[in-house]
């Protein structure tokens, strides 16, 4: 997954460290935003392959931040981060234009299967 | 600036109050029922009422004066009625009379007319009466000293007999009318019998003739010119003797129970009749001093009227039973159908209340198990990474002391989904009611000592008490209480950034004890104000709130039977008051 760049936002510093630190160390081009307005600040300045974004945060949500990035660069593929009672932002999100959605505490192989797949989305390989 | 009021989390409970909430709602809609039937009972018992004193008692009081009015009027006709009868028989009795006084009249004049009559013309005088009239016997011829000088008729012996001391006599010889028809007497023949007599003067000397009626046959003629169910008709004196009267009832002589006063010439009345109500004209005849007397049994002359007024009264009672009965089932109907739609007006609010209370938990349950996830994935995201660094191939820092910080994280996460857990439970007990007299001054005072020495260090904070000094004592459980002031305040300190200050008051506030904790805080956007009670709202990014708090603090206001209100200018602060009842 060489050249590969992901952003990664939740208001979980714990989490999205964690996270940011894992994808890193699968040769992942990873950064993370702590929240909505910071990570379209992120977006306007880079360029992402996939954005991982969750879906409650205080301040602008994720269906918010989603709409933003969908309107600056659509071509950014997004995959939706839910919890197992709010499966139907995941959904919503999909309506939006998110690729797909995963459920919280998913185990990183999951997230890593969805966010190739949104990589090859996006590359034009299906 | 927004106020909001806490009175609208009724439902905000946490899981575990699910059951008694439930038991508490039934006893509610059993109530509410209760409360719909007995309006629905009263609204139809004031209809009906209302039918009764609007259409029943006015139409009864209607009919009763129709009644009245009615009976009045016809008992009126019925005696007009008699004495029209009277009247026209009394006419046709006169003229009769005085038919018979012109028959003797007219012998006077006749060709066989002498004043020596021999048998033979006067059999020819009583002929040519009975021509005339049937009800003549005999005839006699008087000369002025009162013998009858000439006789025909069934009684010879009369002939020649003094008759100057006869009354008849007497009257007709002093009269000054020149005919005269006498009461029913005997007379010299012994036979009740009337003398119709007149007088007529030949070259200076004055004769009479005189004929008798037979009184039956004048009662045949009266009964031939009376008519009418039950009528009795009779002909008496001044002094009430009857001079025509059914003779099977009453032999000569006899005279009437009823004497009709002298004057008015006519008149009617009703009176008591061997026990019997009845009516009675009068009317004095014209040839003669007698009066005619019909009379009628009120009940025969009236039982038209009261046929009529008894149709009448059984219409007018049906038809009135009938529209009465018509509305009274129309008011039940609507009554009913009114009730109905109430009553599912009502169940529908219950089950709307129930499912908005289904609705809360289901938040409560989304709330939780995202609160729970956070530090969930955390936990999980976090022993992958040492898991990393385990892994050769990932060639990351792997010593112990990177471990252990990875180790550290993993604990705040599971201290933090204790939390959580702990403050539910708390949520859960909160209701665990033992209440003593509290003094809200020093509970605060308390509360606000204790965070000033922890949790408010390294924050320029101003804290100003302005606490009422005859405050009440109030009933409430203190360590609720304190969580309430606590979360409150600590909501208060985290909306200052650096610099500010906290104002906290107590007063009587429309007979409640009110404490105030006002903030210069960032505020609280109003799109967030209606929000700021439910479970799990936070705006504290980063894991630092729970979004239980002021949740928290309402269920336990609202379980002492007080209230929260929150104002709020974005940018300049906030205020919250908590206004509890005293007991």
């Amino acid at each position: 997954m060489e050249g590969l760049r992901v952003l990664f936002v939740d208001d979980e510093d714990d989490f999205r460290e964690t996270i940011v630190k894992r994808l890193n160390a699968r040769k992942i081009q990873a950064m993370g935003a702590e929240s909505g307005v910071r990570a379209l600040e992120i977006v306007k300045d880079n360029d992402f392959d996939v954005i991982v974004l969750d879906v409650k945060m205080p301040g602008m949500d994720g269906i918010e931040t989603l709409r933003h990035i969908k309107q600056m660069k659509p071509e950014i593929e997004v995959i939706m981060l839910t919890g197992h009672a709010s499966v139907e932002f995941g959904l919503k999100g999909m309506q939006l234009g998110a690729f797909d959605y995963v459920m919280k505490p998913a185990p990183l192989n999951e997230l890593l299967d969805t966010i190739n797949q949104a990589w090859s989305k996006k590359r034009g390989l299906h | 600036m927004r106020v909001w009021d806490t009175s609208h989390l009724l439902d905000t409970v946490p899981a575990g109050k699910q059951a008694a909430e439930h038991v508490h709602d039934y006893t509610d809609s059993e109530a509410n029922r209760k409360r719909i039937r007995h309006h629905f009972r009263q609204l139809q018992t004031r209809l009906v009422l209302g039918l009764l004193l609007g259409f029943l008692l006015p139409n009864a009081l209607l009919t009763a004066y129709f009644h009245f009015q009615f009976t009045h009027t016809l008992k009126n006709s019925a005696l007009l009625n008699l004495e029209a009868v009277a009247e026209n028989q009394k006419n046709t009795i006169d003229l009769y009379l005085q038919e018979r006084v012109v028959n003797l009249f007219n012998l006077f004049h006749s060709r066989e007319f002498s004043l020596q009559p021999n048998q033979e013309s006067m059999d020819s005088y009583l002929q040519s009466l009975k021509r005339f009239n049937d009800g003549f016997i005999d005839v006699g011829f008087f000369n002025a000293r009162g013998i009858q000088i000439g006789y025909a008729g069934p009684h010879p012996q009369l002939r020649g007999r003094d008759y100057s001391d006869q009354p008849w006599f007497k009257e007709l010889r002093a009269g000054s009318r020149n005919y005269l028809i006498s009461d029913l007497y005997t007379g010299l023949r012994n036979i009740p019998h009337f003398t119709i007599a007149v007088r007529q003067v030949f070259d200076g000397t004055p004769y009479s003739m005189r004929a008798t009626l037979d009184p039956d046959k004048l009662y045949v003629f009266l009964r031939a010119i009376s008519h009418g169910k039950e009528v009795e008709t009779t002909l008496v004196n001044a002094r009430g003797q009857y001079q025509v009267v059914d003779p099977a009832r009453s032999p000569f002589p006899a005279s009437s129970s009823y004497v009709p006063p002298g004057s008015p010439a006519a008149g009617v009345e009703e009176i008591e009749l061997d026990e019997r109500a009845t009516l009675v004209a009068y009317t004095w005849l014209k040839e003669t001093p007698w009066a005619l007397l019909v009379m009628q049994p009120a009940s025969v002359a009236q039982s038209g009227m009261y046929r009529t007024r008894l149709v009448l009264t059984i219409s007018l009672a049906a038809i009135s039973l009938l529209v009465s009965l018509v509305i009274f089932l129309t008011i039940r109907k609507v009554v009913a159908d009114a009730r109905r739609m109430a009553e599912k007006g009502q169940q529908l609010q219950e089950m709307l209340a129930h499912a908005s209370k289904l609705a809360s938990i289901g938040e409560l349950a989304a709330g939780v198990a995202h609160e729970i996830n956070n530090p969930l994935a955390i936990i999980m995201a976090t022993s992958g990474v040492i898991r990393d660094m385990l892994n050769p191939e990932f060639d990351l820092d792997h010593s112990p002391e990177a471990i252990c910080k990875e180790l550290s994280t993993i604990d705040t996460a599971a201290t933090r989904a204790k939390g959580i857990t702990k403050r539910l439970q708390e949520m859960g007990k909160a209701r665990m009611p033992v209440s003593v007299q509290c003094d809200l001054n020093a509970l605060t005072a308390e509360v606000l000592e204790r965070l000033q020495r922890v949790e408010f260090k390294g924050k320029h904070l101003e804290v100003v008490t302005r606490f009422a000094a005859d405050l009440p004592q109030i009933l409430a459980e203190p360590e609720p209480l304190r969580q309430v002031v606590g979360n409150i305040l600590v909501n208060a300190a985290d909306a200052i950034a650096d610099k500010g200050t906290i104002t906290v008051s107590t007063a009587m506030q429309d007979g409640m004890v009110s404490l105030t904790i006002a903030d210069t805080g960032r505020g609280i956007p109003a799109g967030d104000l209606q929000r700021i009670f439910n479970p799990f709202f936070t705006t504290k990014g980063g894991g630092r709130g729970t979004g239980l708090g002021l949740s928290i603090a309402a269920s336990i206001v609202k379980y002492l039977g007080g209230t929260i209100k929150v104002n709020s200018i974005p940018g300049a602060g906030s205020s919250f008051t908590v206004l509890l009842p005293v007991k």
